[in-house]
């Protein structure tokens, strides 16, 4: 009788509790983030007191590091428009496949004399080895005959409605943004947004202040 | 004390001793999968989304009307390695150059102390006009920051600029070349 009261003390847990905690934490990692998009070019953006939150919709230029220029046309309803655009007016020459094939594409880094090319690769070219669409020479700016295009597409629609953004590295060197200004002032594009990661306002600075009598 | 043991035995079927052997599941694998899972989308999906600044550029295809008054004007240079250069007034009265860097005790106080003498001569400190030249030499960082400078502080008007030949030999820059 004594022998049984002794209590055994079982090696095992119970996991229950730590299984609840695993699939409790899931859940809000799910549903509190988003996939990250698809950023085959590393730019690391620098950081400004905006709380603006950036729009999916947008078309976004990215500059690396390097100064190479990329396109991004993340606005779906305006994409094919948009290329179908620059098709005619650069006349490029694109069969119905390539265009096809041009829609797919998530980055456009390359001058208009080598898209045909790289449409026709058996594996698609790597966004981090494309040369990008020249800029910054004046006379050869490319990127202003994409904006155009893209002002284009947008014809007869409320501007604000074009959402345009600049992503650019910290080390990027200010003639490329420039370039990248010009061609939009070349389309009489003078309002655009640049990307960067937010961070608060210095305290005890004008806005800082504004935000604190806002907050009141 | 038999007779109670058969009763005990019939009552209860045989089957019920394997039932009430183990229910417990063990749960060490799917707390792994669990585990698995969240480190899955932590590296996969990003916590802060990135936000926009907004940036308006002067529509300078027809000449400015508006005169400025002189002592309203800072005029910052940015310039290689992070360094600014920056003068208050017209550059034809030969303003003296200076020479600060980013951050809170750098250009902010300077534009801090604008403001204040503003609000002295004119009444109030909105009347100061920035002018920003980036150099070629500066970087897309400087720019942004120059610009979030001008948010942190409420600067009313501000002209993005480029820089020319007067300010090259001004500020002793290297040669703008002719690409």
């Amino acid at each position: 009788m004594s022998r049984a009261k002794i209590p055994r003390k079982s090696t095992n847990i119970d996991m229950t509790a730590m299984c609840d905690v695993a699939f409790l934490l899931l859940s809000f990692f799910i549903l509190a983030t988003k996939t990250k998009p698809p950023e085959a070019v590393a730019v690391i953006s620098p950081s400004s007191v905006s709380t603006k939150v950036a729009k999916e919709e947008a078309i976004l230029v990215t500059l690396t590091k390097e100064g190479k220029v990329y396109l991004m046309l993340g606005d779906k309803a305006h994409k094919n428009a948009i290329l179908d655009d620059i098709n005619t007016t650069k006349a490029l020459g694109l069969s119905s496949t390539e265009m096809a094939k041009l829609r797919k594409t998530e980055f456009i880094g390359v001058p208009f004399n080598q898209l045909k090319g790289l449409l026709n690769l058996e594996t698609p070219m790597e966004p981090g080895k494309m040369p990008g669409i020249p800029c910054i020479d004046s006379t050869n700016n490319e990127l202003t005959d994409w904006i155009r295009s893209v002002t284009n597409a947008y014809k007869g629609e409320n501007m604000d409605n074009l959402n345009l953004l600049v992503k650019g590295d910290n080390a990027a060197k200010y003639p490329a943004f420039k370039s990248i200004k010009e061609s939009f002032k070349r389309n009489d594009l003078y309002k655009f947004k640049v990307v960067t990661n937010s961070e608060p306002a210095p305290p005890g600075s004008e806005l800082a202040n504004k935000v604190l009598l806002e907050k009141k | 004390m038999a007779e109670i043991e058969n009763k005990r035995n019939t009552g209860k079927p045989p089957k019920a001793a394997f039932i009430k052997k183990n229910t417990r599941v063990d749960l060490t694998p799917m707390v792994d999968l669990g585990f698995l899972l969240i480190t899955f989308f932590v590296f996969t999906t990003t916590m802060s989304t990135p936000t926009v600044m907004n940036l308006n550029m002067p529509f300078d295809k027809v000449p400015p009307g508006d005169l400025i008054s002189e002592n309203c004007v800072l005029t910052i240079l940015l310039g290689k390695d992070d360094v600014i250069q920056y003068y208050e007034g017209m550059s034809q009265s030969q303003p003296e150059i200076k020479k600060t860097f980013f951050g809170n005790e750098g250009i902010r106080k300077v534009i801090l102390q604008k403001r204040k003498l503003l609000q002295k001569l004119k009444g109030t400190p909105n009347d100061l006009v920035m002018i920003i030249k980036p150099s070629l030499e500066s970087t897309f960082q400087n720019f942004v920051d120059i610009v979030d400078e001008v948010a942190i502080n409420d600067v009313k008007h501000y002209y993005i600029s480029e820089i020319d030949k007067e300010d090259e030999k001004k500020f002793y820059l290297m040669p703008i070349k002719i690409q």
